[in-house]
């Protein structure tokens, strides 16, 4: 019907025509122009002294404090990760005083600014000159003063792990409860104890759930790191200041400090997909890599996952 | 040994108000197949799940062996067993879940010869050679290597089967393992259970497959509202059903799937 009035082409003849999208193209267009009028400023602004970035970004200095910033980060990590599971499992425990122990850890550390705790756990000897090692009213193991035990490295280590250990202890706990609770029971019924269940049943799934945020947190305890400039502990940002405190050549080394912590951040996201790839048992490849993150750009409504 | 293999006396569950299980009192021996089927809600899965304690019971012992399930003497003293203290006991009473409950991150292989490495303490040579006959057995040998999701519904709960035979139980229990299954996977797991009933396994199936009722047990149970209301040879409860509540439930059931 109507066919005989239409002036149109026969509808199962022609291929509808693309639609268009015109506000990508105007967004486009604006977004571009900002990025070429930013690395105009970036290449003509002489402040940049682009010779003196070059100059220091390989330099001993600047790649020793890299390695601080690794060791730390990675360290800070694996404690506080540690940490955070056992508070994930006394927060799950039936026992009350285990409950009530860990709800109290994870409110404090939670609660106080790692910037605050690394001052304070560097000047832990002004509140306790004396550490001892013993049994209570018993035999004593080792005893010394406290700031023996107490450096720049230590104290930060116990302040930004212990931060981390609180935001850790929820996510785990997050993630295990994420496991049916028909996973526990099969297991109890095949005799297994709670600890066998909880290490060989319920931990490796929900380790697979918890490696996104894994990896979020790593990236942000690399950037938590560089407040231990504060403890004097040259890591990458103290290096840097370190040299611009003698040149007085700021911005450029600001700069260096900044392309090394972008360096840094994207392997880091990189070494997550790669990870997340192997868990998921997909092929592993730069491709694989590549493909896994303009994934991660697109909408999820766009292109919903397919389930398997 | 003398006496049933499973002994039930006065057992009562409530989840809040609502009263469960009202006194249940049961016998099963050894080699017996027993199934149990009832409305939904009359309490058959919560039994089930009473006799290894997934639930704790409110009152009443569960008898394995003559041992009480969950308590123990101490001296004139009874207490309750801790969880890792029930682990032993569990292990005695393999159980079959209505939604299989297969650990997904290791294979069908992996997933039958967990317990036995983990809780029996079996070398792994000998725990593989044990599971690969058992997959043998439900037919699944040549999937050892696949994971629980490259597998159908059917071949899951046959695989959780094998899971639970390797811990060599006593006693098998069913809860509804065929409920979550499409129709025609039905008959690859109930095919696995008769062979299981012919050599002699002891069995209790809380089941809505009247058909499998009918041809494999030796003892029916009509549950309703927390009790059981009839029991008795399957050809007796299923045919010459002597209460209402069982008759209804039977012109129901047996009306639509016969």
């Amino acid at each position: 019907m109507g066919a005989a009035y239409s002036s149109h082409p026969d509808i199962h003849a022609v291929r509808p025509a693309p639609l268009i999208h015109p506000t990508r193209w105007i967004g486009g267009f604006a977004l571009a122009l900002f990025v070429v009028l930013f690395v105009r400023l970036l290449i003509l602004n002489e402040n940049m002294q682009w010779a003196v970035v070059a100059q220091y970004l390989f330099s001993a200095e600047i790649l020793a404090g890299i390695g601080r910033t690794l060791l730390l980060t990675l360290l800070a990590m694996l404690v506080g990760f540690a940490i955070g599971v056992v508070l994930a499992i006394m927060r799950l425990s039936a026992n009350p005083v285990f409950r009530a122990a860990s709800w109290m850890w994870i409110w404090f550390f939670r609660g106080v600014p790692p910037l605050v705790q690394l001052v304070f756990w560097y000047n832990l000897g002004l509140l306790i000159p004396e550490v001892t090692f013993g049994v209570p009213f018993g035999p004593t193991f080792w005893s010394g003063p406290t700031n023996r035990l107490i450096t720049p490295f230590s104290a930060a280590i116990l302040g930004l792990s212990f931060t981390e250990s609180a935001y850790a202890a929820e996510m785990v706990r997050a993630g295990i409860q994420a496991i049916s609770v028909g996973q526990t029971e099969a297991a109890a019924t095949l005799g297994m104890t709670r600890a066998q269940i909880l290490r060989r049943i319920v931990l490796p799934q929900a380790l697979k759930i918890l490696i996104p945020p894994i990896g979020n947190d790593t990236i942000s305890m690399l950037k938590f790191t560089s407040l231990v400039s504060v403890l004097a502990m040259p890591d990458l940002l103290y290096s840097a200041q370190m040299i611009y405190s003698r040149t007085y050549q700021t911005i450029p080394l600001l700069i260096v400090a900044t392309i090394w912590y972008l360096v840094l951040s994207t392997s880091l996201t990189l070494a997550e997909h790669w990870i997340e790839a192997r868990v998921n048992g997909r092929p592993i490849s730069l491709k694989g890599v590549a493909a896994s993150l303009l994934k991660s750009m697109r909408p999820s409504f766009a292109r919903p996952e397919p389930r398997t | 040994m003398s006496g049933p293999l499973l002994r039930v006396e006065r057992l009562c569950k409530s989840f809040g108000a609502l009263r469960v299980l009202k006194n249940i009192e049961m016998r099963v021996e050894a080699g017996q197949v027993v199934c149990i089927v009832g409305p939904s809600g009359s309490g058959k899965s919560t039994l089930l799940r009473c006799l290894n304690h997934l639930e704790t019971p409110d009152s009443g012992v569960v008898f394995l062996d003559g041992e009480p399930i969950g308590l123990r003497w101490k001296g004139q003293k009874l207490h309750r067993m801790s969880f890792n203290e029930l682990a032993a006991q569990r292990q005695r009473m393999g159980m079959v879940f209505q939604s299989f409950n297969l650990f997904p991150h290791r294979t069908a292989l992996e997933n039958v010869i967990e317990a036995p490495i983990v809780v029996k303490r079996k070398p792994r040579a000998q725990a593989t050679r044990e599971a690969m006959a058992l997959l043998d057995k439900v037919g699944l040998a040549d999937r050892a290597d696949h994971y629980p999701s490259q597998l159908s519904g059917g071949q899951q709960q046959r695989v959780a089967i094998a899971r639970s035979l390797a811990m060599q139980p006593a006693l098998m229990l069913f809860d509804e393992p065929t409920s979550a299954l499409d129709p025609e996977l039905v008959g690859e797991v109930l095919n696995v259970m008769r062979q299981l009933a012919q050599e002699g396994m002891t069995m209790i199936v809380v089941t809505h497959e009247m058909s499998f009722a009918r041809d494999v047990a030796n003892h029916l149970i009509f549950m309703d509202e927390g009790t059981i209301v009839e029991e008795g040879p399957p050809s007796d409860v299923l045919i010459r059903p002597q209460q209402a509540r069982t008759k209804s439930f039977l012109a129901r059931v047996i009306g639509r799937r016969a």
